[in-house]
C-alpha cells in the first residue's frame, strides 16, 4: 500500500496542477511601471510642451483597468531615489503609497540600496507586497520568486536587479552582498517554478539590452517585464518566444499586458503604454491622500534647522571670484572623498546664505542641481588645464569659474592669449606637472559639463572602476557615489559640524 | 565604460546615465530644442536611464512610431 502512495501522490499533484490549466481559458491583465523615483506630481518634461505623470492619477486608471479582468500590478524597480518627496523620508512615503496602490510584486532597483541596507530591510518589512531579488545573496529578507494566481492560472513571477548596483551606490551600501548573474540566477529558479506555474514572468531591473539577452538565452520565459534602462516600450517586443514590456520612468506611463492563457500557455497576448496625464476627477482619491500626507511633511523637513552659519554665506560672487561658500562646498567634498584636491563649477551654487541658523531648504536652495561626488586622479598637468579653462569665462562671469580646496593659484584675467594661470600650489608646494593628484568634483564636470575635458580624459585613459570587498578600486577613479546629491552631504556635515564660519583665504587670487 | 552618442564615442563611469552621455557629447541643450533621445531599436528612453557598455543612443527629432 505505501509503495502505491509513493506512485499516486505525484500522479494526483500533476492531475490536480494541470486540470486547472488544461481544458481552461483564461483572460488576465499585468500592468506594470518602473523607475518611478518617487516623482509624485505631474511635470512638464525636458522639451515637451505638456504636463505628463503623476501618480494619483496613474492610480486611477490602474484601479479602471482593474475592474475589466483579474489582474496584477507589478514594479520593475526603482521606486526610490530622486525627488525630494521620496528621498526626504528615505522612500518611507513610496511604500506607504505602494500598499495604498495594492502592489502585487516589486523588483529590487539600484536605487533601493541608496539609503543603505538596515533602511531597506525596514522598508522591505513595512512592504505588503513582496519585494524580489533572486540575484542578490546576503539579504535575508528579499524572496526570489512568488507564485500568484488569477482566475485558476498560476503566475510564478521571478525578480533580478542588474550585477552592477555595486557601480551605481556607495561601496558602504552593499557591504556583504553579492549580486550574482542575472541570466544565471533566471535559469536556477525557473527549474524550481516550472512544474508549478502555468506561466513565467520575469520582473527585472536589468536594461533592455540586458532583457533583450536575457530572452534569447534562457527559454522558457513568457513575459520580462523591465526597467532601469527607462525605455518606454510602447507595444510589447518578442524575442523568441518572451515578450520584454517596459513602461518609461516617473510614473509618465503605465504599462497594460492583457494575456489570453490556454492550456499552460499563452495564446494571445497585447501590449501597450498608457500615457499618463492629469484630468481632473480621473485620480485616486486614496492615493491622493498619501500623496498630499507627505507633501505637507517636505515642507516641515526642509524647513529642519541643521546648524549655524557664524558668517554670511557667499554664493553670489561664486562665477568670478574665490569666495566662503565655495570654500566651504569644496571642503566637504575633499574631506569626505580624501582627496588631494576638490574643484567645483561655480555655477553649480545658486545663492547666498545669511548669517544665523542654516535650514535644509537653504542648501537646497544653494545647491539645488541633482548632482553627486566623484573623485578622479588627474596629473598637474590636467590640473592646470582644468582650472585654466575654470577662469577662461571669468569676465563674461562664466559657470566654469572654479572654487576650489586643498590648492591655491593666481591668474591673470589681462592675459589674451595663452594661459592665464600663473602659480599652482597644492598642499602648500608647487604642482608637480606630472604627478597624479585625486581631484573630488561633482558628476556634471566629470562628464565635461561647463566644458571640461580634463576628466573626461583621465576617465578614457583609466578604463573603469570596479567594487570589490566594499571598496572601489580603479586606475583613476576612486570616488563615485551617485546614492546621494551633494546638497545631502553638505546638509549631513552641517549637521554634524553645528557651526560653520568658512573664510576667503587667498586660494584665488587674481593678478592685475 | 564606452557608449555611442550619435555613432559618436563617449567614456563614462560605470553607474553613469543617459544626461551624462549626452553632456559628454555636448548634445544635452539639444534636448531643450524639442529633441528626444531613442536606443538603437528605436524606444525613446529617458534622461536617467541607465547605459551599459557597448550601447548606443540616438539624439533625433521625435519619431512617430
Amino acid at each position: 500500500m505505501k509503495r502505491w502512495r509513493v506512485v499516486l501522490w505525484p500522479v494526483l499533484i500533476f492531475f490536480l496542477f494541470t486540470t486547472t490549466a488544461y481544458g481552461q481559458q483564461a483572460e488576465i491583465k499585468i500592468l506594470h511601471v518602473n523607475d518611478f523615483h518617487g516623482f509624485v506630481e505631474p511635470y512638464q518634461p525636458l522639451g515637451s510642451e505638456e504636463l505628463l505623470g503623476g501618480i494619483a492619477y496613474l492610480a486611477g486608471r490602474a484601479n479602471e483597468l482593474r475592474k475589466e479582468k483579474p489582474s496584477l500590478l507589478l514594479s520593475a524597480g526603482d521606486m526610490i531615489q530622486g525627488d525630494n518627496w521620496a528621498n526626504l523620508f528615505q522612500a518611507e512615503s513610496v511604500i506607504e503609497l505602494m500598499n495604498q496602490m495594492r502592489f502585487d510584486a516589486m523588483v529590487l532597483g539600484n536605487h533601493e540600496f541608496d539609503f543603505g541596507q538596515e533602511i531597506l530591510k525596514k522598508r522591505i518589512s513595512e512592504a505588503g507586497f513582496p519585494i524580489l531579488g533572486a540575484n542578490v545573496e546576503g539579504l535575508g529578507s528579499l524572496r526570489p520568486y512568488i507564485i500568484k494566481e488569477l482566475k485558476g492560472i498560476k503566475l510564478a513571477i521571478i525578480g533580478v536587479v542588474t550585477e552592477d548596483v555595486p557601480a551605481s551606490t556607495h561601496p558602504r551600501n552593499v557591504a556583504g552582498l553579492k549580486f550574482l548573474s542575472p541570466i544565471e540566477a533566471v535559469r536556477k529558479y525557473m527549474g524550481e517554478v516550472k512544474n508549478k506555474a502555468h506561466a513565467i514572468i520575469v520582473l527585472s531591473h536589468i536594461g533592455y539590452p540586458a532583457d533583450r539577452v536575457l530572452a534569447e538565452k534562457v527559454n522558457g520565459i513568457d513575459v520580462i517585464v523591465g526597467g532601469h534602462s527607462h525605455a518606454k516600450i510602447t507595444k510589447p517586443v518578442m524575442i523568441g518566444k518572451t515578450l520584454i514590456a517596459q513602461a518609461w520612468e516617473h510614473g509618465k506611463a503605465l504599462g497594460v499586458l492583457d494575456l489570453t492563457v490556454k492550456d499552460a500557455k499563452i495564446i494571445k497576448s497585447e501590449g501597450h503604454l498608457e500615457e499618463i496625464k492629469p484630468e481632473k476627477g480621473k485620480e485616486d482619491k486614496a492615493a491622493l491622500v498619501v500623496v498630499n500626507k507627505y507633501k505637507e511633511k517636505v515642507g516641515a523637513v526642509l524647513n529642519v534647522r541643521i546648524g549655524e552659519a557664524e558668517v554670511d554665506l557667499d554664493g553670489e560672487n561664486v562665477r568670478s571670484r574665490e569666495t566662503n561658500l565655495g570654500n566651504f562646498i569644496a571642503d566637504v567634498m575633499r574631506n569626505l572623498t580624501g582627496a588631494d584636491v576638490a574643484m567645483i563649477n561655480g555655477g553649480g551654487i545658486r545663492v547666498s546664505i545669511r548669517e544665523g541658523e542654516v535650514k535644509v531648504k537653504d542648501i537646497y536652495s544653494a545647491l539645488p542641481f541633482d548632482n553627486y561626488i566623484v573623485a578622479i586622479k588627474l596629473t598637474g598637468k590636467q590640473i592646470r588645464e582644468a582650472l585654466d579653462h575654470g577662469v577662461s569665462g571669468v569676465e563674461n562671469e562664466g559657470g566654469r569659474f572654479p572654487q576650489v580646496s586643498g590648492l591655491t593659484f593666481k591668474y591673470s584675467p589681462s592675459e589674451k592669449r595663452g594661459p592665464r594661470i600663473k602659480e599652482i600650489s597644492i598642499a602648500g608646494k608647487p604642482i608637480d606637472c606630472d604627478r597624479e593628484y585625486i581631484v573630488a568634483t561633482n558628476d556634471f564636470m566629470a562628464v565635461g559639463g561647463d566644458g571640461y575635458k580634463a576628466f573626461g580624459e583621465a576617465i578614457k585613459s583609466s578604463g573603469d572602476f570596479s567594487v570589490i570587498g566594499g571598496m572601489m578600486k580603479g586606475e583613476k577613479v576612486v570616488y563615485s557615489d551617485s546614492s546621494r546629491w551633494l546638497r545631502d552631504v553638505v546638509v549631513e556635515y552641517i549637521r554634524e559640524k553645528k557651526k560653520i564660519a568658512p573664510k576667503v583665504e587667498g586660494r584665488i587670487i587674481e593678478i592685475r | 565604460m564606452k557608449v555611442y552618442v550619435n555613432q559618436e564615442s563617449v567614456d563614462l563611469l560605470r553607474g553613469m546615465i543617459v544626461k551624462h552621455a549626452l553632456m559628454s557629447a555636448g548634445l544635452l541643450k539639444e534636448i531643450e530644442a524639442s529633441k528626444k533621445v531613442y536606443d538603437e531599436w528605436e524606444n525613446e528612453v529617458g534622461l536617467d536611464g541607465a547605459l551599459s557598455e557597448g550601447m548606443k543612443i540616438y539624439l533625433k527629432a521625435t519619431l512617430k512610431k
